[in-house]
């Protein structure tokens, strides 16, 4: 036996259209809010380090991954690193079409064992891996990783 | 707190912290949108609503009437076969007084919100709505009650076509 009952017009067919609300707030942690507030107030790049492992954390890390010792020794780190990973965006997260598109990467930031995702401000036939670049900070910071305009070639 | 923890760690946040931007955070307001096909049975239950009717399917194996109406009796595993128009009068199954909205606002006159059993349905069949024309301390299960309709020229093809069910007026034999 098959359904035998099918949909004859377009306009029978209903969709029940809604809209969920929904806020999010993302709170940044005790070493969270210390990188953000030093990249706000300072321009700096904040990480820590810690000293049974020698491993640098950045974004900064309030205990060690690898050893679980709550980490109190904090660096800062230059702004300058290099292109590890990036793709180029041709839309955004509503699929509408981005022109120009967008280049995001994966920089691993120099003196520590970590990294940041960020746009890189580049046309998209520039970008290599292995690119030399800098942190841009923005003139105007309230501390979020929207006061970092992305990296430019050094 | 435990008998044995005074204390626990961590830091706690007050709204207030927030407020007086002592505390760095992100905010964000995700878009939610979303389409959900009503299907053969829901789509044409929706198109019978807005004519102002209530309408079931058969199924032509236990002969059980189901409302809603589904293409599939999920006690067979078959087609249904027939559609069936019910009389819309039913009898409130469970109910409960609601003083809070969905997402706790508070209601100076409660509603109440009502699994009605309809008229003509198998038992187990009937639709949720919400009740009017009645005080709390008047609803009981049991209560015979009937659909209030919106005008036809505003209803949309929505479970809201019907405002709500109402009391049927005791009549003496």
């Amino acid at each position: 036996m098959s359904l035998t009952e099918r949909l004859q017009s377009l306009e029978h067919a209903i969709a029940w259209k809604g809209e969920i609300p929904l806020q999010s707030r993302y709170t940044l942690g005790l070493a969270g809010e210390r990188f953000f507030r030093e990249i706000r107030d300072h321009a700096r790049l904040l990480a820590t380090h810690c000293p049974a492992c020698d491993w640098t954390y950045l974004p900064p890390r309030a205990y060690c991954e690898r050893c679980l010792a709550e980490l109190t020794e904090w660096v800062e780190i230059p702004p300058s690193g290099v292109v590890y990973s990036y793709t180029v965006l041709y839309r955004d997260l509503d699929e509408q079409p981005l022109d120009p598109p967008l280049v995001v990467a994966f920089v691993r930031l120099e003196g520590c064992d970590g990294g940041l995702i960020h746009y890189l401000l580049v046309e998209p036939e520039q970008a290599y891996i292995g690119m030399p670049v800098e942190v841009m900070f923005r003139e105007e910071r309230k501390g979020s990783i929207q006061d970092i305009a992305g990296f430019r070639p050094a | 707190m435990s008998e044995h923890i005074s204390v626990y760690p961590g830091t706690p946040l007050k709204e207030r912290d927030f407020a007086e931007g002592k505390v760095l955070c992100e905010w964000w307001v995700p878009r939610a949108e979303y389409a959900w096909d009503a299907g053969v049975a829901i789509g044409r239950f929706l198109r019978e609503l807005r004519a102002g009717r209530l309408i079931a399917r058969r199924c032509p194996q236990c002969r059980r009437v189901l409302v809603p109406p589904r293409m599939v009796c999920e006690h067979c595993f078959c087609p249904t076969s027939d559609w069936v128009y019910l009389p819309g009068t039913g009898a409130v199954k469970t109910f409960s007084i609601c003083y809070v909205t969905w997402d706790m606002q508070p209601l100076e006159e409660p509603i109440i919100p009502a699994v009605i059993a309809l008229d003509g349905a198998s038992p187990g069949g009937g639709i949720m709505h919400l009740l009017g024309e009645v005080s709390p301390e008047a609803v009981r299960i049991g209560l015979r009650v009937e659909p209030v309709f919106r005008p036809a020229g505003e209803r949309t093809g929505a479970i809201t076509d019907i405002r709500y069910f109402r009391p049927i007026a005791e009549v003496n034999p």
